[in-house]
């Protein structure tokens, strides 16, 4: 699936992330840029994350953009999620 | 919306309610700000849960103004609450949103995600945040570049509010004296001539030089975001428009100088602007030291010699409905632009406003 409007999920507060997402040309792939306040040790970790998530939705052809303030796994997982079912029109609202 | 957090309750204000700015404009001066509603499209507010305001964030267009939180409260969440509400709203517009803080507070944002553009001790720091950044400027930039790397490789910055001979002159003689000359052509569209027809109006006259590149001015050229002074109406406010200049001249130096190895930079000489002037007074502050020479080139006269050619001339002479007597400051492409049908729009929005540009 490709996104087809520009949303976000998240805030900016302490151990949350902002996920950002906007749509691309199609057949661009993925973009994705990451700033952490903990990028030194879990850049990788981070990455690998959003990937999963983003695999296990089949999502291609998006520039994302994560600002992260020490997030938990499982809180970046929800965050990218509900950002792409928001980019793809699925779901709206906060809750 | 503030689901997130309960403890405190966000509340847009209504900007034609004298009561509601009254609250804020309470709140904001002793931090240290005057607000001013005209200079804002929305404006938010931050209660607890004993009603008292705590911290209020606004915005004109895609950038942030008057983010503000009471010193008690800078402890909790209460600023990054503000600044998500903002951007929530702005991010939908715009790619990019900008911020223009005070240097002290450049920490807070950047600890947001926010990335530094530029710093004018002690008063303005300029901050970005978005799907387009610096960066892509940059790989714009690298998309125009010509490959010379070594010679004199000049710049002009040029707002051609209209194109004259005297920028002309400065950008053939400019063209003459360097292997490459990067022309940068002000973007933003705050002038009374457009973008497109300033733009178009260079390329007719100047198109066939071939050591000539012409390139967009983007945010980061005299933009009405790093440099919004350039754009007022009066200029009383010398002291802003002196570091507001300083931000752009660092913004250029930092940004653009190096991936176009820029090393002279070519300005007319300034005698009818004060806000122009201390931007000349801020490239020679920064720039020599930096390795890029300043030419300034004095400017040409038409017939007697203290007839200087300059743009404003030639807009007051349009609103005062005597275009004939400065056809002689026009090369040909503005020269038939002015005199034909397709510009009275133009020529009748400078009859009707009152503005330096």
């Amino acid at each position: 699936m490709t996104p087809k409007f520009k949303a976000q999920a998240g805030t900016f507060e302490s151990s949350d992330i902002m996920i950002l997402i906007e749509p691309l040309e199609k057949d661009s792939g993925r973009k994705v840029d990451i700033s952490s306040t903990v990028i030194l040790q879990f850049e990788e970790d981070i990455k690998k994350t959003i990937n999963q998530v983003l695999d296990r939705l089949q999502v291609e052809g998006l520039h994302l953009i994560a600002k992260d303030k020490g997030a938990l796994t499982q809180t970046i997982e929800a965050r990218v999620e509900t950002a792409v079912k928001r980019s793809l029109g699925i779901q709206e609202g906060t809750m | 919306m503030g689901v997130e957090n309960t403890d405190y309750r966000e509340e847009s204000l209504d900007l034609n309610n004298p009561f509601d700015i009254k609250l804020v404009s309470e709140f904001l001066e002793p931090l240290g700000f005057e607000f001013d509603s005209i200079d804002v499209d929305y404006t938010m507010i931050l209660y607890n849960l004993n009603q008292e305001v705590i911290g209020t964030g606004s915005y004109k267009g895609r950038v942030l103004k008057y983010v503000a939180v009471s010193p008690k409260f800078r402890e909790g969440a209460a600023f990054a609450q503000i600044v998500t509400h903002l951007i929530e709203l702005v991010i939908n517009e715009h790619k990019h949103i900008f911020v223009y803080t005070k240097p002290r507070n450049l920490e807070v944002f950047k600890g947001l995600g926010f990335t530094e553009i530029a710093t004018a001790e002690p008063l303005f720091s300029v901050l970005e945040f978005g799907y387009e950044n610096i960066k892509t400027y940059q790989d714009y930039l690298r998309s125009i570049k010509k490959d010379v790397t070594f010679g004199g490789i000049a710049a002009i910055v040029v707002n051609c509010n209209p194109f004259t001979k005297g920028h002309k002159y400065l950008i053939e003689k400019a063209c003459a004296e360097n292997r490459v000359v990067y022309l940068f052509v002000v973007e933003e569209d705050r002038s009374s001539f457009t973008f497109d027809i300033r733009w178009r109006l260079i390329q007719e006259e100047l198109g066939h030089i071939e050591n000539l590149v012409m390139v967009k001015g983007g945010d980061y050229v005299v933009s009405g975001t790093i440099f919004p002074c350039y754009f007022l109406k009066d200029e009383k406010e010398c002291d802003i428009a002196a570091k507001q200049a300083e931000l752009d001249v660092v913004t250029f130096l930092n940004y653009i100088v190096p991936i176009l190895n820029i090393n002279r930079r070519y300005v007319g000489t300034e005698m009818y602007s004060p806000v122009t002037a201390a931007y000349n007074e801020a490239m020679i502050k920064y720039l020599p030291s930096n390795g890029v020479e300043i030419l300034e080139i004095p400017r040409i006269t038409q017939g007697s010699s203290d007839n200087y050619i300059s743009a404003l001339k030639v807009r007051i002479a349009i609103r005062e409905d005597r275009l004939n007597e400065v056809l002689d400051f026009l090369p040909d492409s503005t020269k038939n632009y002015l005199l034909s049908e397709e510009s009275a729009e133009i020529r009748e929005k400078i009859r009707n406003t009152v503005t330096r540009h």
